[in-house]
């Protein structure tokens, strides 16, 4: 539609500088396959005269000199055809498609561009290859697909996000790329709604070109178009549907119970303490695993109706989704509905209308995961000693760690649920002021509201444990002092919240196009946007619930005497960003482009002082191949590439600028907690946002007709970084609620290469052959932290154990510090007679590497800590094939993340705790270990945070498989189908990796500095899947 | 087609024009219902609000029982191991450096007391209202408690008084002398204990006895014998305190604010917890991790088993002190006097001696809500009456004019009333009994590690102290550079 509408701008262009009137000419376009095609534009070579062609694909010219007249058509997604006219009348022009898609129109930010043209670096990707993996996120669904995206998972429980990273870490805040679909703002957390079955392409913006958007752009902008409906097309409605069967795709090497018997009695011993157990013969025992992890059911279905008449088009979805969790079944699900209507109408010749909708209805309940007392730490920790339940007939307690309760109790009394309604859409109205000038206004809302509810029964999970919140195994309620001497019952809560977010945004640009004597092209935009955002939410928990029972798990139900304990809360917040940009674009015949942006954008998010920023862009390229001398056969097609820009990230918190008085200053006066006031955050009113500037240098070249490539190298430096900082103790920020001032230090450098290749068969009857290999090198460095801070701690290693990550000068974000270890000391002799000193070892302890060389190891500063890993993976690789013979179509896609470590945090050092089967293998005096240290209840060093905890976490994965049969249309034509489709595919298949946990594929639930640490991780799915797809 | 452009531009600017005239104030928005740190003190209640802030800060005294215990010969760090709250067993060993958490948070957290009260105290003129005084003279008392806090653990340590700086501002400041800093804690006590009354309606209120004892300690901390003499027997003869019967109740939660109370720091199990932010608690966290670990049985709650008393603190009492079970759980003695001590479970991880701090334990009836580690209601008493009774009594034996009965007179009150005999010897001897009381009467209440300093009898009674250099602890290294990197170090750190 929108590719129509601009040749339509562009040849009315043309055509309205014609003059002379001589023979008449007509014609039809047609491809390949016999079908019309309607909006080629069909010139007359080195003329201006030309006509695009109408909705029965014809065109009728006058032309000065039929003889020698030749037709130049093109259309997008096809190769340019030249036909000589020769004088016939009536001619008929069969236009290819176009397999490197150079001519291809795509979404640039405020326009379009093709892919000769384009300045910038990008990937994109088309729909289907992101549907075909039936992944039901989109985020998910692009891991392995573009060059230059690194994508890990936070979470493979349904409805668990993924981190974007564009170009590598350049924040330790906010790292998510600006996401539009259709042009309307999506948070990443919100792609939940977006059903990948609804989207046409994806294209990624990788480099400063991306600096149209401004001070949200330093992360990269990923640009999404759904599908839409063509113009004169009969009604066509595709169904498609899949069911499957997901597994977990690895369970962890634990002790069974003999071997814990075992190994527990020696640890005991060598403690000095008596053994736990008498008789070390008690079989497998338990395996949690398999009572935790269950077989889970997902299924899909989306239907799509789509066409057009001569001046409307549409395309209206609607789609179910649902996904049951391989841990927990319905306690982590995750349910997805949307209708979609895509709409757009030539309301007069110059007056367009485009109208997005799209309302999504999700429904997801979550477990407490990846995190210190998740069901999976539990899992990995439980006693394989101990049953399930016991003979009668409660769960069984797991008494001897406080902190590990059953984690199949823990999944009963869990009830976590969040609905979201939420109303997406656009109306934009393009006015064509002149031929080759068209003003477009557009207003586009994302509305929200999310409902929480926690219900929190009264539970016992054994005595002493910390989630309990009965008073006893009786399940009696706690009772609290509401005034002196004044007590009442606390029983079962609920929490409940509404909350609404709502996205404004309006804007207004000008698109001017001017050829000028053909040889020169001259694109103008300039426009402005006005964007708000608010959220409001209001939220209570109510005591007493009666029953101790779901079923009456609402406020209203509550029973709390007096209401004395139930509690009300609410938040609000708004922001708002007005900005202004102009993008001037000239081409100089088909071998060189430029262009040059600058936006200027102002920020609710900081104070006066710092409010506006300015953010300019220059790039070029040159088509090499377009060259008269160029000569080289085996690369028919080849681009050179040149960007830099300056692009912003102000994704802070509202109001960071100001002081204000929301810290926490709660006493308790007459046993009663009484509320005060406390500075909260102080305020720094110069703050300003990140800038992030950016270089890139690329090329594009198709070789030997069939491969066609892409290379980027980039460099990308962040200054300024949001930082909020350590600051001196004196300031008195450090007290409850109270926190320090976000101020601008800090610079972190990415530099990095990306390739992409990707090869395709020529069209031919029997089989054909498609495949994309992609790869990107990134080297991540922290460049400058601020003045007085040598390093910013991360996430720390254990219970109440050290920090384990750091953002530092000299080292990757994130990166790993610790002791690094050097074997097993094997005596006291060796002990005795190292020239250095490790307090209090013992043989069969870690010996750990005197770092700083002054002849001992300190364990009570830093001294002898190092880098012992990163969590950014040196090389991610993404592969895809896909072969079609006949009408059998295989295909696969593997991703691989090489270079990265991975800290192994969910192991429980608790003496009771189960332990990982390394430890078999564990250092004793008749087994000289130089990699498992002894096991011991006696203090040692072992548990301090050193390379013992760190393994690699380098993987290669074969995410999807699948295997399909298309029917043969010919048969189908009786029941008036246009195509069917039948697959069976499965998901993570195959994942090739050294590393022990559940998943290498990690990201970070918890802020950048916690990348890589595995808490007992809840692992992607293996799924089983069959589904068919329908066209009528 | 001129007309057409024409057209368009006029178009695009009216759209464009509102805007642009509105731009300036599009995007200057004030956050919603939510004060600004700048507009405050309009009204009495502001003023109110602002006082409890500051007291919030008193909670992160708990940390205090642990260090005045650990880092003296009274008591072992406990936990899991030695990598559980790895600085606590650092101050056991004596191997602390300027890199550790807990020192760190004792420095951050007296500082935040400090600006909260600062805050205040720097627009008490702004309006006037009956009972401000009260207010201010509240505030002061806090600002010198935190100010106390810090000197005792940090020695020289920069003084703000009625303002508050920047991050700018930091690195041109000094440490201050001690004795300037004193200076300006009994200036803020005396300033309080003239305003306030020696009882208050609302409990939790400090009191003139709370400011004048904590006056008398910190003379006392600087030899100023005679004013602590004179201030103490001020509390002694005038105050409404007496000691208490029985010394099994002084730490109960149904006991609180018995008439033996001074000063003491108020909690409340009311507010769940978490340990992402222990200065965010409500509740005594010190209680809770002074539990017994993985214990399943009567009386007491499980915890952590941290800060242990020693061997050698069990063995100063005499068998027939009550203090020594009243300070000291045996656990295993306990266990063995129960009806069914088969049935009683608990965890001891190596090196532990199986004695657990008994004045502050987790105890079942004293348990708040959920993680019940971290929000025990039991207050922390600071100053009680008879610690004001020894400290009156050492006042007075070391001041230039002895007043020998008078003191045996204090000492022997804290000794009647645990049924001990009298002690009635003089000079010399009477300072050491004196002293040594102070153990048998105040061990585990995070007082011992400063006493042995302050007494010089530090490096004899503590396993590797070093004379010189643990007379105060290092002010965190990161603190020394986030402050400019002028500050000098401790000695010898």
């Amino acid at each position: 539609m929108v590719k129509k509408i601009l040749n339509l701008i562009l040849f009315l262009g043309l055509s309205f500088l014609s003059v002379a009137q001589t023979t008449t000419v007509t014609g039809t376009v047609k491809d390949t396959t016999g079908q019309i095609v309607i909006g080629a534009a069909v010139v007359v070579k080195g003329t201006n005269n030309g006509k695009i062609t109408n909705e029965n694909g014809a065109f009728s010219l006058n032309i000065q000199d039929p003889k020698t007249a030749i037709l130049q058509v093109s259309y997008s997604g096809y190769k340019t055809n030249e036909v000589a006219v020769n004088g016939g009348k009536n001619i008929e022009i069969v236009l290819r498609e176009n397999s490197l898609g150079l001519s291809e129109v795509m979404v640039v930010g405020y326009g379009t561009s093709t892919k000769k043209e384009f300045t910038g670096a990008n990937s994109k990707v088309d729909g289907e290859d992101l549907q075909k993996l039936n992944i039901p996120r989109f985020d998910q669904a692009l891991q392995g697909q573009v060059s230059g995206v690194n994508i890990s998972t936070n979470s493979g429980s349904p409805g668990g996000g993924a981190s974007i990273r564009i170009r590598g870490l350049s924040t330790f805040g906010d790292n998510d790329p600006l996401i539009l679909v259709d042009g309307v703002v999506f948070d990443a957390a919100g792609l939940n709604s977006l059903n990948p079955d609804d989207i046409a392409s994806v294209n990624v913006l990788k480099d400063a070109t991306a600096g149209i958007y401004g001070v949200r752009a330093a992360n990269g902008v990923i640009l999404i178009e759904t599908k839409k409906g063509k113009r004169n097309s009969k009604p066509s409605i595709s169904i498609s549907s899949y069911f499957g069967v997901q597994s977990t795709s690895r369970k962890l090497d634990l002790l069974n119970a003999t071997e814990y018997a075992t190994l527990k009695n020696e640890m005991f011993a060598n403690g000095g303490d008596d053994v736990p157990f008498s008789n070390v013969n008690l079989g497998e025992g338990t395996d949690w695993q398999a009572e935790v992890f269950q077989n889970a059911p997902i299924q899909s279905h989306n239907i799509t109706i789509s066409g057009g008449s001569e001046k409307t088009t549409y395309s209206i979805g609607g789609s179910y989704f649902t996904q049951d969790g391989i841990v927990g079944l319905d306690k982590s699900n995750f349910t997805r509905m949307n209708a979609r209507v895509n709409l757009s109408t030539q309301m007069s010749d110059k007056l367009r209308l485009t109208s997005v909708f799209l309302y999504t209805k999700e429904q997801r309940s979550t477990l407490r995961e990846n995190q210190i007392g998740s069901v999976l730490y539990n899992t990995v920790n439980a006693f394989p000693t101990d049953s399930v339940r016991t003979s009668d007939g409660r769960y069984s307690y797991l008494e001897e760690v406080s902190d590990i309760i059953n984690p199949i109790a823990q999944m009963e009394n869990t009830f976590n649920e969040a609905n979201v309604n939420k109303f997406v859409g656009k109306e934009e109205l393009a006015y064509d002021i002149t031929d080759n000038l068209t003003f477009t206004n557009r207003l586009s809302y994302n509305y929200a509201i999310v409902d929480d509810k926690v219900f929190s029964p009264l539970v016992w999970y054994g005595p002493g444990k910390a989630p309990n919140t009965a008073l006893n195994e009786d399940l009696d309620p706690t009772s609290v002092e509401i005034a002196p001497g004044t007590s009442v019952d606390r029983g079962a809560s609920v929490y409940e919240q509404r909350a609404s977010y709502s996205d404004l945004n309006f804007e207004s640009f000008l698109n001017h196009e001017v050829r000028i004597k053909s040889l020169h092209r001259i694109k103008t935009t300039a426009g402005l946007s006005v964007f708000t955002r608010n959220g409001q939410a209001v939220n209570g928990t109510a005591y007493n619930i009666p029953n101790n029972d779901l079923e009456f798990a609402d406020i209203s139900a509550n029973l709390a005497p007096g209401g004395y304990l139930n509690n009300t809360g609410s938040f609000q917040f708004q922001e708002r960003l007005l900005s202004t940009f102009i993008r001037g674009e000239y081409g100089y015949g088909s071998r060189f482009n430029g262009s040059f942006i600058l936006r200027r954008d102002g920020s609710s998010k900081f104070g006066p002082n710092n409010r506006y920023g300015i953010f300019p862009t220059v790039s070029g390229s040159w088509v090499i191949s377009e060259e008269k001398n160029y000569a080289i056969d085996r690369m028919k097609f080849l681009k050179l590439r040149v960007s830099y820009g300056i692009s912003g990230n102000d994704q802070i918190d509202n109001f960071a600028y100001r002081g204000l008085l929301n810290g926490e200053g709660h006493y308790v006066f007459d046993d009663i907690i009484t509320q005060g006031v406390a500075i909260g955050r102080a305020s720094n009113p110069d703050l300003k946002w990140e800038t992030t500037r950016q270089f890139n240098i690329g090329t594009d070249f198709t070789f030997l007709h069939s491969f066609d490539v892409t290379m980027n190298y980039f460099i990308k430096n962040t200054r300024d970084l949001l930082f909020q900082p350590e600051v001196s103790a004196v300031l008195g920020t450090y007290g409850a609620g109270s926190f320090p001032p976000f101020i601008n230090a800090g610079d972190v450098s990415n530099k990095g290469f990306e390739l992409e290749v990707g090869y395709k068969t020529k069209s031919s009857k029997i089989w054909n052959l498609s495949t994309g290999l992609n790869a990107t090198f990134i080297r991540n460095k922290v460049i400058k932290t601020p003045k007085g801070v040598d390093f910013l701690p991360g996430a720390s290693f254990g219970v109440g154990g050290g920090t384990a990550t750091r953002f530092q000068e000299g080292y990757a974000i994130g990166y790993f510090i610790g002791y690094e270890t050097d074997g097993i000391f094997q005596s006291q002799e060796e002990i005795d007679n190292s020239p250095v000193v490790q307090e209090g070892a013992k043989p069969g302890d870690l010996r750990y590497k005197d770092i700083n060389n002054d002849g001992k190891i300190s364990f009570s500063d830093d001294s002898d800590k190092t880098q012992i890993g990163t969590p950014i993976p040196k090389v991610t690789l993404g592969f895809n094939v896909k072969v079609d013979y006949k009408g059998i179509d295989l295909s696969g896609n593997l991703f691989a993340s090489l270079g990265q470590q991975i800290v192994r945090n969910y192991e429980r050092q608790q003496p009771y705790a189960n332990q990982l089967a390394y430890n078999i293998n564990r250092w004793t005096a008749d087994n000289p270990s130089q990699e498992y240290h002894r096991l011991t209840t006696d203090l040692t060093r072992n548990t301090v945070f050193s390379d013992f905890y760190v393994e690699n976490g380098s993987f290669l994965r074969l995410r999807n498989l699948q295997l399909g049969y298309t029917f043969n249309p010919l048969l189908l034509k009786k029941a008036k189908i246009q195509s069917a489709r039948v697959y069976i595919s499965a998901n993570n298949l195959l994942t090739i990796t050294q590393y022990q946990g559940f998943d290498p594929d990690i990201g970070s639930s918890g802020g950048t500095l916690a990348a890589g640490i595995d808490y007992g991780f809840y692992p992607q799915a293996r799924t089983l899947m069959t589904g068919l797809s329908i066209k009528f | 087609m001129r007309k057409i452009i024409n057209k368009t531009i006029a178009i695009a600017l009216l759209c464009s024009l509102p805007l642009a005239y509105g731009c300036k104030d599009f995007l200057d928005i004030d956050p919603l219902y939510t004060q600004d740190s700048e507009n405050f003190f309009q009204t009495p209640v502001d003023y109110d609000r602002a006082l409890i802030g500051a007291y919030d800060l008193l909670q992160g005294s708990f940390i205090n029982l642990w260090i005045g215990e650990i880092a003296s010969d009274n008591a072992l760090a406990g936990g899991e191991g030695v990598t559980d709250t790895e600085g606590l067993h650092q101050i056991e060993n004596m191997s602390h450096d300027a890199v550790n958490n807990e020192l760190r948070n004792v420095f951050r957290w007296n500082y935040a007391g400090v600006t909260r009260a600062n805050f205040l105290l720097e627009n008490q003129n702004n309006i006037d209202f009956e009972g401000k005084d009260v207010i201010i003279a509240e505030a002061k008392f806090l600002r010198a408690y935190y100010y106390f806090q810090l000197v005792k653990y940090f020695g020289d340590v920069p003084l703000l008084v009625d303002k508050r700086i920047g991050a700018e501002e930091v690195t041109k400041i000094d440490r201050t002398p001690k004795s300037e800093v004193y200076n300006q804690i009994e200036s803020d006590l005396n300033a309080a204990a003239q305003v306030l009354d020696w009882t208050r309606q609302v409990k939790g209120k400090v009191t003139k006895g709370a400011a004048l004892s904590l006056l008398g300690k910190v003379y006392l901390y600087q030899n100023k014998f005679d004013l602590a003499k004179n201030t103490l027997d001020l509390v002694i003869n005038e105050g409404p305190y007496d000691l208490i019967d029985n010394f099994n109740n002084l730490f109960k939660v149904s006991n609180e604010g018995h008439k033996e109370v001074v000063f003491d720091i108020q909690f409340s199990g009311a507010e769940g917890g978490s340990y992402d932010c222990f200065i965010c608690l409500e509740g005594n966290a010190a209680v809770g991790y002074h539990g017994i670990k993985n214990y399943n049985g009567p009386v007491y709650g499980d915890g952590n088993s941290y800060n242990l008393p020693t061997q050698d603190l069990y063995d100063v009492f005499e068998d027939d002190d009550i203090r020594r079970e009243a300070t000291i759980l045996d656990l295993a003695d306990f266990i063995s006097k129960q009806p069914k001590p088969d049935e009683i479970e608990f965890f001891q991880a190596a090196g532990h001696t199986g004695y657990y701090n008994h004045k502050y334990i987790k105890r079942k009836g004293e348990i708040g809500l959920p993680d019940n580690d971290l929000t025990s209601p039991l207050n922390l008493i600071v100053i009680r009456f008879s610690d004001v009774l020894l400290m009156a009594a050492e006042a007075h034996m070391r001041s230039v004019t002895k007043n020998e009965s008078l003191a045996q007179t204090y000492l022997n009150r804290v000794r009647d009333r645990v049924k001990m005999p009298e002690l009635n010897n003089g000079g010399d001897q009477l300072l050491e009994d004196i002293w040594a009381e102070r153990r048998l009467e105040l061990s585990m209440e995070g007082q011992r590690f400063f006493d042995l300093v302050r007494t010089g009898k530090a490096a004899t009674e503590i396993t590797g102290f070093q004379t010189g250099k643990h007379e105060v602890f290092p002010i965190p290294q990161v603190e020394i550079d986030l402050a400019g990197g002028n500050w000098t170090q401790n000695n010898n750190y």
